[in-house]
């Protein structure tokens, strides 16, 4: 149990030169008001593919996504990025690596313009082309919604333009990996369908962590699963496996009732 | 099931209007001899002897503004900067302390801010200024900041409070660092209900008169120059506390101290229609 995941792109990256740092996390373990929240969780995040995070309502997902980011920071254990300790490395640096994307569209008061460069700086932002703005939007597949509204208020796109937006908003600081903490739950089945191929496409080039309670979509998109109950890490392997020939008998009753004993 | 409800509030309603139309009204029609004898330009005049029927306004007006930008500069970036301290950097604890010390703060009555002016602060500026007394705009400046302080806080404290968890998030995801997330997110969020903390404080300053008229030294004449806010001077609201006593009713003098009342109110309504105009109170 718990062994690192092999290296197996979802789908071919010959096209892609950038070939994402792999994410390493050994024995990460997180109390919180004296609680085990997360206890001895260990994988390797592969270097392209959708590694879809399920696991029972409370289990720790959204906080494992936490401490990869460094929004929690009183973990123990080592998370590594490219071999470095990202706790070695600045926190507002390193959040712009791994980018992390909420489950409700969270944007800023101002233009769609504005929104999409809010992470940048001063200087980056003076700097920015309009074919940097042009290749995120197409990554997050809305510019051909919003070309001709970036002045507009983002707060007049619907939910499901916003929180391509608010991908778009993570891709142009050029993350080495994506973290999603079930970005379609809040979206009409169209969204969600629009937002899975261009993540889909995105995978190719980098690893995105995607948290999801939908276990019909984690198969659809996944390439990799890591199973998680009570903050313990159950199960990892390739998406097929996992859904055909579970190994754990915790898995197997997860996938039947969508609960699990553990 | 409740027959009265719904006429109540129509009387309710019907009531505060009553009231909001009554107070103008009633400010009109007292100060109207004053006006019909002296017109308007007596706003511009400087010299006010009610016992040899001057009545000149500007000085009380200069002193009014004086006193509000004063306590405005002073109190808008403390009160703003002890919001920012007490919701992102103090413990639970610390801010919930914070609160109740601005509560307490803003439920002490104005007198006792004055006697506070008189004991304190007159001695400290007459020291610190080598001044014949304390007594000056500065100290009604003063006094006036510190009695809005605990309002601009406890609203701009309850504004960043309601600065939405999800765009901090967003905003922390992005790499943004404490004084990015505070200036690029936070403050313009949490500023409507800043404004609103600063406009009702406006309205307060405007109209506080015990405090002031205890410390501002009551001299009737236009401080020289007139950016001097170290000499005594005199508020509109000052005045008319001082000298009401003295004024027969519905004599000259009270007719002018009621146009005086009509003033502070016309400049307190120019604040509200100013904000509504540029949708500053929403």
């Amino acid at each position: 149990m718990n062994q690192s995941l092999n290296v197996t792109p979802a789908m071919p990256t010959d096209a892609l030169p950038a070939i994402a740092p792999s994410l390493c996390v050994e024995h990460l373990c997180l109390q919180l008001a004296g609680r085990d929240i997360l206890s001895d969780i260990s994988f390797t995040l592969p270097e392209t593919g959708i590694i879809s995070l399920v696991g029972p309502s409370g289990a720790g997902k959204s906080t494992l996504l936490r401490c990869l980011n460094r929004l929690h920071e009183q973990w123990q254990g080592s998370i590594t990025l490219a071999d470095q300790n990202i706790q070695h490395d600045d926190a507002d640096a390193l959040r712009r690596k791994i980018g992390l994307i909420g489950q409700k569209p969270a944007v800023f008061p101002c233009s769609i313009g504005d929104n999409l460069v809010f992470g940048l700086n001063r200087q980056q932002r003076k700097q920015t082309t309009s074919a940097q703005i042009q290749t995120a939007l197409m990554q997050a597949a809305l510019w051909t919604e919003v070309e001709q509204r970036l002045h507009e208020p983002a707060a007049h796109l619907s939910l499901g333009q916003q929180q391509r937006l608010c991908l778009a908003r993570a891709l142009i600081l050029k993350p080495s990996i994506l973290l999603l903490d079930e970005p379609t739950s809040a979206l009409d089945p169209r969204s969600r369908d629009i937002i899975e191929q261009s993540m889909l496409s995105l995978s190719q080039s980098m690893p995105l962590l995607w948290v999801s309670h939908d276990l019909e979509q984690a198969q659809r998109i996944s390439s990799h699963i890591i199973f998680i109950c009570d903050g313990k890490l159950i199960e990892q392997a390739d998406a097929d496996s996992f859904f055909r020939h579970p190994k754990r008998i915790e898995s197997r009753e997860f996938l039947r009732w969508s609960v699990c004993d553990c | 099931m409740m027959p009265f409800l719904k006429p109540s509030l129509y009387l309710s309603a019907a009531l505060t209007l009553v009231i909001v139309l009554a107070v103008p009204v009633f400010l009109l029609q007292s100060s109207a001899p004053f006006w019909a004898t002296y017109g308007i330009s007596t706003i511009a005049a400087t010299e006010w002897f009610p016992y040899e029927q001057l009545y000149g306004m500007l000085p009380a007006i200069i002193g009014s503004t004086w006193a509000i930008v004063i306590a405005l500069s002073i109190a808008i970036p403390c009160a703003i900067a002890a919001a920012i301290m007490a919701n992102e950097m103090m413990s639970a604890s610390m801010a919930s302390a914070t609160r109740l010390g601005m509560e307490v703060l803003a439920a002490i009555p104005s007198i006792v801010y004055g006697l506070i002016g008189l004991w304190v602060l007159l001695p400290l500026l007459q020291h610190s200024f080598d001044l014949l007394s304390g007594h000056s705009l500065l100290a009604a400046g003063l006094i006036l900041a510190l009695m809005i302080l605990p309002m601009i806080t406890l609203m701009s404290m309850d504004a960043l409070k309601q600065v939405s968890a999800e765009q901090r998030q967003a905003g922390l995801s992005l790499g943004l660092n404490w004084e990015a997330l505070l200036f690029r997110i936070s403050l313009p969020q949490a500023w409507p209900g800043i404004r609103s903390g600063i406009l009702l404080a406006l309205g307060r300053a405007l109209g506080e008169t015990m405090a002031v008229m205890l410390v501002v030294g009551s001299l009737d004449r236009m401080p020289q120059p007139i950016t001097n806010i170290l000499q005594p001077a005199q508020t509109l609201t000052s005045r008319i506390g001082r000298e009401i006593g003295e004024a027969a009713f519905g004599s000259e003098h009270f007719s002018a101290l009621m146009a005086c009342g009509l003033l502070l109110a016309l400049m307190g309504l120019s604040i509200s229609l100013f904000a509504h105009v540029r949708g500053l109170n929403k």
